[in-house]
């Protein structure tokens, strides 16, 4: 309930209930993010997890519930209108990469990029910060100019994930990184995400397969019908046979 | 037949007419809206172009630039009443379309009761004389005309390629989800699609003016012809309508010499009708499918 | 603000002093039961709701009735019901509709006695006028809101089958009743030629091709000399009205027989949008056809099916029209005219017939009635349609709905704000959910947290770690009945780690095979301790929740 010492709060979820329609998906969910932590949150499809990420960005169906990023307020009681506020909660601070990439195709590879640099500094440093994400992401080098619609999953993935990563975003949202792509490239995309630094800002990967996480994200925890469920952090490993299985 | 004559004006009329075409293609694209309200900012702008040229001065720059930014004022002011409330709501699409429709109504008729129905002309801008380019004539009008349609439109289009603001409103043509995830707000950029589109009407209007006049009801039939050819062109798709409004400025040249002017729109609805039937979504038209359901 | 509370078991040895433990003051369990249930919102005048008013009398009789010869119709929907209070069987109306409709059409017939007399040319002209565009836009009312095509066409329709027919008329000399079936006949070959590229355009493109279509029409009879250009219209069609009637009379009859071809209308679009055809039509709306194709109902067929006889029906109203002007004039197909037709629908709302005459008679007196206005007029239709377009999501006529759906959302936008963690649910839930009874378990179960949470004091703790097992005073034994009834998942538990010498809390999975998760790495020295710590943790969990 209350922040650990020290650690400043990045996100602090407070009975948070969101759904689509008649369908409540997300049942009184408390969450706390610290600065400058990876959280791993695993679950099976359908539980939730895409939907709590777009409850918090103000996405989803209808939602109620407390949401305070970085101590400002972004969550409000919504019963329709999904996307009126999100510009807003973007610009606060949150970079949400969403499940199947949401890209433009007709977009080139590096104006993707520059549509991530909304704040007036990211825009004027834009040119330095594809810099940095190309070293993150090497294959998008040579596509720079190629329409985004043409590209391969894994380089769609990688376009995505970077255009996260161009404005200064104090929590990131990374939806299932590794959906439908091949193994390899699945873990090389998550292997780029965990070489961001974060500073200041915090991470939460959700992903359906733990073993992706295991060892390399300070926590894991466990969501299961719209609730969470068990937590695993490096002090305390996961069993084989984990509280989420 | 005065060939040259033919050319002249079919090139003047269809960089005119692609201006709204583009206008109106741009504003269904970004925000979903048709905006049936255009004639009544191209006529707006005829008036502020006037009033320009009674009060300050005739010069060409003034009278461009008061026609443009009334053209602006008043695409904004239409966004504000036909877009922002309703954008989000239930059945949107008609209701936007009656809304401007109204609105044009309105306006229309604000128009005629506050400035009469005698038409009022505009000084000419560029002057008089003539050029003669490979056996057509040219008069200064139709250049200057044709020549600042085609520069101003190549600077709006840069633009938009090049600034921020241009990128927040084709990211929103083509993904208004995403757009939103990226920080981009469909209301602040709906005022940027507006204001753009009202001045290329604004624009369009002033140019126009230089054959035609300044009336009340003066922008209803340029607007039905550059919603023509953004229809038949593809709705969103800016080739489609610069290649529609080619064929139709090329048809008006032509029918207005061989037939007479009140034939015009006979053939150009035939030949809408035609290209509809043929390519049923216009021209160039697959963007459609990303902006419907 | 305590009291003590004397151990009942302590009587059993009445040579030792009796235990004696500080708790809370009584707290009755009916307090939040009481709190929750009382009555808050503003009342009023006790009495039955005066628009639900009911009367004595059966109202179920299976076997007498009032119906409408030949056919089984009831003349009012009553309905009947059984008063528990009052013992008595009682009816209301289910639906007043019908009584409305009697009513504007009592108001229309007798119109014509209420005109002051120096306005009875123009409101008697603009009257009939209304007649026959609210039958016209009755069947626009099918195309667009029943069969979903958007058609401008209608009016350019009713100009073709007006021309048409006075056309015939002059060249044949035909009697005036044969002019609505030459009109319907021209109908019938215009909707054809409109509806064939219906079944590959749709939407706005449509809406353009037909809007095409009306400018073809208008400069083709502005051009044509056959039809009358130089005259400004094509005259010379008989008239239904004897000829020897005066001014007033004919406007008055003609008023009369225009309100008859609004009656046919409204018949019309009862019989289409009320039966098969329109079921089916409604089971394909925009954009979901394939739901409709993949149930075997061939939507096709009856858009077309729709569109065609619509059509016919306006160019028999377009025959009635070149009966009752005389002739025809182009400015039936001007964008004005469209302009304002579509005012008409728009105002009323688009689906609904009562629409279609609000909106009718509300723009034809705003512009024939107050033409003393000029160009005002139409600023005032204009903002009008402007106002109803942008608050109103159906129209006039979707005002009781809409005004229903929003009282709705404001309430459970309220409840949801109060609304604590697990409390009740939003309406959107709960009339989805399968099993009502989770709606009233979730209220029962706030309101027990509610009182449980207030017995948590110190006292009670206290005494609780004095002695975890055994008699309890009555309100940490409502606590401790409270926390044993919560489920088995994450129940906290005590693990003997080492017999009498480490306990540690885990908690529970709740699934079988599944190990128990370790809370914390605290290690208690004895049982005792280890279940206050238990308990405190139950404590904390229950305020938090």
């Amino acid at each position: 309930m209350t922040a650990q010492s020290g650690r400043r709060e990045v996100l602090h979820v407070d009975g948070l209930s969101a759904g689509w329609g008649p369908m409540r998906v997300i049942h009184d969910l408390d969450l706390n993010v610290y600065a400058g932590e990876r959280v791993g949150l695993v679950g099976l499809n359908g539980h939730g997890k895409s939907t709590l990420f777009l409850a918090i960005a103000g996405l989803s169906g209808w939602q109620r519930g407390s949401i305070l990023l970085d101590g400002h307020e972004v969550g409000r009681t919504r019963s329709q209108g999904p996307g009126r506020y999100t510009h807003l909660v973007v610009r606060r601070g949150l970079a949400l990469m969403p499940q199947g990439d949401e890209i433009f195709h007709g977009l080139t590879v590096e104006e993707h990029l520059d549509s991530g640099a909304f704040t007036p500094r990211a825009w004027k440093e834009r040119g330095e910060r594809k810099t940095r994400i190309l070293k993150i992401f090497p294959p998008l080098e040579a596509l720079m100019k190629t329409p985004v619609g043409r590209l391969s999953g894994g380089e769609r993935r990688m376009v995505s994930l970077g255009r996260g990563l161009m404005a200064d975003a104090s929590l990131f949202l990374v939806d299932e990184p590794s959906l439908g792509l091949a193994p390899k490239i699945g873990k090389s995309v998550i292997a780029a995400l965990m070489a961001v630094e974060l500073g200041g800002s915090a991470m939460v990967i959700a992903e359906q397969n733990v073993g992706l996480l295991e060892g390399r994200v300070d926590r894991i925890i466990g969501m299961h019908a719209g609730k969470l469920k068990g937590e695993a952090s490096v002090a305390s490993p996961l069993s084989s046979k984990g509280p989420a299985a | 037949m005065n060939w040259s004559f033919v050319i002249a004006n079919a090139i003047t009329l269809a960089c005119i007419y692609g201006t709204l075409a583009i206008g109106i293609s741009l504003t269904w694209s970004s925000l979903g809206l048709i905006n049936m309200a255009y004639g009544f900012i191209f006529a707006l702008s005829g008036y502020g172009a006037w009033l320009a040229s009674q009060y300050i001065g005739p010069n060409t720059p003034v009278v461009m630039a008061a026609g443009i930014l009334t053209g602006v004022v008043g695409g904004v002011f239409v966004n504000a009443l036909a877009f922002i409330p309703i954008h989000d709501k239930p059945n949107y699409q008609l209701r936007g379309l009656i809304a401007t429709l109204a609105i044009s109504l309105v306006g229309n008729q604000a128009l005629l009761w506050s400035f009469g129905p005698r038409a009022k002309s505009l000084p000419q801008l560029f002057g008089t004389g003539s050029v003669n380019i490979l056996g057509v004539v040219m008069t200064a009008d139709k250049i200057g005309a044709s020549l600042s349609a085609v520069v101003l439109l190549t600077l709006v289009l840069l633009w938009m390629r090049s600034s921020r603001r241009g990128l927040e409103i084709r990211a929103m043509m083509m993904n208004p989800h995403a757009a939103s995830i990226v920080g981009i707000g469909v209301r602040q950029t709906s005022f940027s699609v507006m204001a753009l589109t009202g001045g290329l009407a604004g624009l369009a209007s002033v140019l126009l003016a230089q054959t035609y006049y300044v009336a009340p009801f003066s922008g209803i039939t340029p607007m039905v012809k550059g919603l023509s050819i953004a229809l038949m062109g593809g709705l969103g798709s800016v080739p489609g309508a610069v290649i529609g409004a080619v064929v139709l400025g090329t048809n008006e040249a032509f029918t207005s010499t061989l037939l007479g002017g009140q034939y015009v729109l006979i053939t150009q609805f035939l030949l809408i009708i035609l290209i509809l039937l043929i390519r049923p979504r216009g021209i160039a038209g697959i963007l459609d499918k990303a902006r419907e359901a | 603000m305590s009291r003590t509370w004397i151990d009942p078991l302590s009587g059993f040895e009445p040579e030792k002093t009796p235990r004696e433990v500080a708790t809370n003051d009584y707290l009755s369990p009916q307090t939040t039961w009481r709190e929750t249930t009382r009555f808050k919102p503003k009342m009023y005048k006790v009495g039955r709701l005066n628009f639900f008013y009911k009367w004595p009398g059966h109202g179920g009789h299976l076997w007498w009735r009032t119906r409408y010869w030949p056919t089984r119709r009831r003349v009012l929907n009553i309905g009947g019901s059984y008063n528990r209070k009052t013992l008595r069987r009682e009816k209301t109306i289910l639906d007043k509709r019908p009584i409305w409709w009697t009513m504007a059409f009592a108001g229309f017939l007798l119109m014509p006695f209420a005109v002051p007399d120096d306005l009875w040319n123009t409101v008697m002209t603009a009257a009939a006028v209304f007649g026959i565009y609210a039958a016209v836009n009755l069947c626009w009312m099918l195309i667009i809101g029943t069969a979903g095509i958007y058609s401008l066409a209608s009016y350019a329709v009713v100009g073709a089958a007006a021309y048409g027919a006075t056309y015939i008329a002059i060249l044949t000399g035909i009697p005036w009743w044969m002019l609505p079936l030459a009109g319907a006949a021209i109908g019938l070959i215009f909707g054809v030629v409109i509806a064939l590229p219906a079944m590959r355009l749709d939407g706005f493109y449509y809406a353009l091709l037909t809007l095409g279509v009306v400018e073809l029409c208008r400069v083709y009879v502005i051009q044509s000399r056959v039809f009358g250009s130089a005259t400004g219209g094509l005259y010379g069609a008989p008239s239904y009205l004897p000829d020897d009637l005066s001014q007033q009379d004919q406007l008055l009859y003609g008023y009369y027989a225009s309100l008859v071809v609004m009656v046919a209308a409204l018949f019309l679009y009862r019989f289409v949008n009320g039966r098969r055809l329109g079921r089916v039509l409604r089971m394909a709306p925009e954009k979901k056809e394939a739901f409709a194709a993949a149930c075997g109902v061939d939507y096709r067929r009856a858009r077309v099916s729709v569109f065609l006889l619509s059509s016919t029906a306006i160019g028999a109203i377009g025959g009635f029209y070149a009966s009752h002007f005389g002739g025809a004039s182009p400015n039936l197909f001007s964008f004005d005219t469209l302009l304002l037709a579509l005012a008409m629908l728009v105002i009323g709302g688009i689906g609904r017939s009562e629409g279609a005459v609000a909106g009718t008679a509300i723009v034809v007196f705003i512009d024939r009635v107050l033409i003393d206005w000029g160009p005002l007029r139409f600023v005032l239709i204009g903002l009008i349609m402007l106002l109803v377009v942008l608050f109103l999501r159906d129209g006039l006529f979707g005002i009781k709905p809409q005004f229903r759906a929003w009282r709705d959302k404001k309430k459970s936008e309220r409840r949801a704000t109060r609304a604590e963690k697990g409390g009740e649910m939003l309406p959107e839930e709960a009339t989805e959910t399968e099993n009502k009874d989770e709606i009233y378990y979730r209220r029962f179960d706030k309101m027990q947290r509610d009182f449980i949470k207030r017995l948590v004091t110190n006292e009670v703790i206290e005494e609780h770690r004095s002695r975890p097992l055994g008699q309890h005073s009555e309100a940490l034994d409502r606590l401790l009945i409270y926390f044993r009834r919560q489920g088995q998942i994450d129940k906290y538990a005590i693990l003997v780690t080492e017999e009498f010498k480490a306990y540690r809390i885990v908690a529970l999975s709740g699934h079988r095979g599944t190990a128990p998760r370790v809370v914390e790495d605290k290690v208690y020295p004895n049982p005792n301790e280890a279940y206050h710590a238990l308990f405190l943790r139950r404590v904390q969990d229950l305020l938090e929740a």
